[in-house]
């Protein structure tokens, strides 16, 4: 058993990494995630998730009812880390799993994979209580920069973690951004991972949430046409319901963070492409209390003898 | 670490020291926490004349340090000479016992009981006596609190002078002004009565208990009721009648629901206390009373109590009392009433015996069984091992079947694997015949579910069923249909045929394994998705242990020799991890 497989095990233990071995890891995830597009290639049969914010223990029920990676294979949409209490050990497992296995495991960068984020919505907190120092922090929010914006199954279904942008039209101009930088406040590489669409707008308005846009059917219509895609699937906002279609099945919302903040009262869903892209949707709802371990406990940091 | 004069060693315990003061909380604390090896250097002359007065004078620190501390000198009694030199960590934890944060008010209590547990018989009365007065005198209730606690350690071993004394202001602090205290008191009340001969307990404590069991706040009567179990245990039935027993009556129909809450949580340790006798004529009306209680918080801790407060009366009570309840219950607003009832109801069974089971138990385990909420059909379903024992198969399959086919197809998961788990059981009772009519197809439904979890369960459910039924009934029915789901277009499903064929190789004989698993893997090896062809490649570490050397070489090897030239990486690592062990 190598290393990183004895990692893995711990991970799914919950039990978060050292500080040394959170660099390393991030190191050789780097060297993977420089060689993937800004809209990386997947192919079906994949199971596509949306948000998990450090739901660590929702994450495993998430593998429980989709089956562990490798056996089966994932393309994650972002918003890995905040919010929950185990946004460490959540992120540096799906990190691992993609080092480890690099074609079953696709990770997206969400809004929340910012340096800016992370310090208002737990993750920085938590690196520094977990660790007792901020430099796992800087290690994993280097390794955001270097996450995929988007990904592209077998040539037609678009996947991204909040929506389109009026600056882009095609997928082309997408793969010629120049991703590896901190989520910036506008313009394109922001609107993929802030805007949402509406069912009440036509073309584009401005967003609620002060940054990226809304956009309305006719935009989803028009970029799928433009690009020859039959479905956008995203995540980034809370449904009821785990999923959501809209615009006649042109889109669809998935969100895979039951009983969201462990108070919203939502089920969960991830969506299953298999060979020849047909969809199955399944549901899951928060892991039971019998199967959630006590909250982390502080560790005390070896200084002296 | 032992005191030694090497150079390393009293350097280490230097830089111990000054992590003491060092001007991080966490240091401070990881430091405290290591006092022992500070002490243990320093001998116990000098841990007694410099380290003590050193820690004395840094106690106006954060709480978290102070908690450190005090769970460390409560520990500390070695490191001061001994119990002849144990008196010297009171000073200390007196100060701390007077502190703000109850917390560590709390444990300094736990600590100053440690300590005075092993103190000499004069430490005792010149040192913890009248530390005991000062800190029940005290002008902050946080002192007056904290000796509370006291009385109980330091009573039994002191002079008849001294016990009266201790009695008297026991008696003061049940009267305080203070809340606070008067809830402290009531705490320790029994502990304390413990240590008494029972005729000082009854004139004494029994009327502070009756005043703090009629206090105005409701946080302090709520105690009364551990002290109706604790005073109960020491008296006999009259004496239980005249001085314990209204207070019951009382506690049971406070007006306050927390009060109610705690006498329904104590209910089989008061019957203990209380006895046989009083408990029939008395408790069973209170306890009928709490499972009516208008608050579902109520309701639903007494519904835990039913079975064991039932074992406790005779059966012709349960009948006529306790049961209506429980069939209210069953249709309670509340699901977390119905959850309790349904997590303690099974075990109704052997009290009731066969017949009263049938008649009218039965219902209720099948209303619930279809009860909305899904935690109220899990309890009954992991338990219903219990029910059988009791009624026996038949009735079972007749009665329970259809709601546990119904339940096999539920739509929690969780509801669905522990149908699964039962399964092999319920095999072993049915006998092949029902089985195979009643069960047969549901385990192969669950084998193509749709949850990852539950084709795990139920390949594994397929394993434990061999080892009921035989090879033979697998080979005929279960195995060929098995198979055949290589052909699912999912990748997901054909894969279940993988995990099948390598958690039951080791079960199924060389003939089956030869003639239709080992083709079929071949087969799957091909697979158009790389997941499948890599599952082959594990299945095969597990496969090959059951298979004859000249296969493995002959047929497997070259499978795996070619899958290790596969275009996908993962195909080729799992490869070659098989093929290492061929």
């Amino acid at each position: 058993m190598s290393e990183l497989d004895r990692q893995i095990e711990r991970l799914l233990n919950c039990e978060h990494l050292r500080e040394s071995e959170v660099k390393t890891l991030c190191a050789k995830a780097r060297e993977i995630l420089v060689e993937e597009a800004n809209v990386q290639n997947v192919d079906a049969p994949v199971t596509v998730c949306g948000d998990v914010h450090g739901q660590f223990y929702d994450v495993k029920e998430l593998f429980k009812v989709g089956g562990l990676c490798p056996e089966t294979n994932y393309l994650f949409m972002g918003d890995f880390v905040d919010r929950g209490f185990y946004s460490v050990e959540t992120f540096l497992l799906l990190l691992a799993l993609k080092v480890r296995y690099p074609d079953r495991m696709t990770l997206l960068r969400g809004n929340h994979e910012s340096r800016q984020i992370t310090q208002v919505y737990g993750f920085y907190d938590e690196c520094l209580r977990k660790f007792g120092s901020v430099s796992a922090w800087r290690y994993c929010t280097e390794i955001f920069d270097y996450l995929p914006l988007s990904a592209l199954i077998e040539g037609q279904i678009f996947a991204v973690h909040g929506g389109l942008s009026p600056s882009l039209n095609t997928l082309d101009q997408i793969r010629l951004l120049d991703r590896k930088q901190e989520v910036p406040h506008d313009g394109a590489m922001c609107d993929l991972m802030w805007s949402d669409p509406e069912e009440q707008v036509d073309g584009w308005g401005l967003s609620p949430r002060g940054a990226g846009y809304i956009f309305g059917a006719d935009v989803v219509s028009q970029f799928n046409h433009t690009n020859d895609l039959s479905l956008i699937c995203r995540a980034h906002q809370l449904v009821m319901e785990g999923y959501k279609a809209m615009f006649s099945q042109s889109l669809i919302t998935v969100w895979s963070a039951p009983n969201y903040c462990y108070r919203c009262g939502n089920v969960a869903a991830i969506l299953e492409f298999d060979e020849n892209l047909n969809k199955n949707f399944l549901i899951f709802s928060a892991a039971p209390a019998d199967q959630r371990g006590s909250p982390a406990k502080k560790a005390t940091p070896d200084y002296f003898l | 670490m032992a005191a030694s004069s090497s150079d390393s060693s009293l350097l280490g315990i230097a830089i111990m020291i000054d992590e003491l003061k060092a001007p991080d909380t966490t240091l401070r604390v990881a430091a405290i926490k290591r006092l022992s090896i500070i002490a243990d250097a320093l001998g116990v002359e000098r841990t007694r004349l410099e380290l003590l007065p050193f820690l004395t004078e840094s106690i106006d620190d954060e709480d978290e340090v102070l908690l450190a501390l005090v769970q460390e000198l409560g520990k500390f009694v070695d490191y001061v000479g001994g119990p002849e030199h144990a008196h010297t960590l009171l000073p200390p934890l007196e100060v701390l016992a007077t502190v703000e944060e109850t917390v560590v008010r709390d444990a300094a209590v736990a600590s100053l009981c440690d300590v005075a547990s092993v103190l000499p018989l004069d430490d005792m009365v010149a040192k913890m006596f009248p530390l005991i007065k000062r800190l029940g005198t005290g002008d902050w209730f946080t002192s007056r609190t904290s000796a509370c606690g006291l009385f109980a350690v330091a009573y039994p071993s002191l002079p008849g002078e001294h016990q009266a004394e201790l009695r008297a202001l026991f008696n003061q602090l049940c009267h305080d002004d203070t809340p606070m205290v008067r809830r402290a008191a009531s705490a320790n009340l029994g502990k304390f009565a413990k240590t008494q001969d029972k005729e000082t307990a009854k004139a004494e404590m029994t009327p502070m208990f009756v005043s703090l069991a009629q206090d105005e706040q409701d946080s302090v009567r709520l105690l009364a009721v551990e002290n109706c179990v604790a005073l109960g245990s020491m008296f006999n039935v009259e004496e239980n009648q005249t001085f314990i027993l209204q207070t019951v009556r009382n506690c049971a129909q406070d007006k306050s629901w927390r009060v109610r809450y705690m006498v329904a949580e104590q209910f089989t340790a008061l019957a203990d206390a209380l006895g046989p006798e009083i408990t029939r004529s008395e408790l069973i009306p209170a306890f009928v009373r709490l499972l009516r209680d208008t608050e579902a918080e109520v309701r639903t801790v007494a519904a835990f109590k039913v079975t064991p407060f039932s074992a406790l009366i005779p059966l012709d009570q349960v009948l006529k009392k306790i049961l209506p309840c429980i069939k209210d219950f069953v249709v309670d607003t509340s699901q977390h009433v119905r959850a309790s009832l349904a997590s303690g109801i099974m075990g109704m069974a052997p009290v009731f015996g066969r017949n009263h089971t049938i008649e009218h138990l039965l219902p209720i385990y099948l209303q619930l069984l279809k009860d909305e909420f899904s935690e109220v059909r899990l309890n009954i379903i992991s338990k219903l091992n219990d029910v059988n024992n009791v009624i026996g198969i038949d009735l079972l399959s007749q009665s329970l079947l259809p709601a546990v086919m119904e339940l096999a197809e539920d739509s929690q998961w969780r509801v669905r694997l522990a149908i699964i788990e039962l399964i092999p059981l319920l095999a072993e009772q049915l006998g092949i015949a029902i089985f195979d009519e009643k069960l047969g197809n549901l385990c192969l439904t669950w084998l193509g579910d749709s949850v990852f979890s539950i084709r795990e369960a139920a390949t594994k459910n397929l394993r434990a069923l061999i080892n009921v039924f035989g090879v033979e009934w697998a080979a005929g029915n279960i195995i060929p249909k098995v198979l055949s789901m290589y052909t699912h277009p999912n990748y997901l499903y054909r894969m279940t045929t993988l995990m099948c064929i390598a958690e039951l190789s080791g079960v199924v004989g060389e003939d089956l394994l030869l003639n239709q698993m080992l083709p079929l893997t071949l087969r799957l090896a091909v697979d158009p998705v790389p997941n499948i062809r890599f599952n082959v490649a594990r299945a095969f570490e597990t496969i090959i242990k059951s298979l004859p050397a000249e296969v493995v070489q002959g047929e497997v090897k070259p499978c795996l020799v070619k899958l290790t030239e596969d275009t996908d990486k993962d195909v080729k690592f799992f490869a070659q991890a098989a093929l290492a062990r061929c």
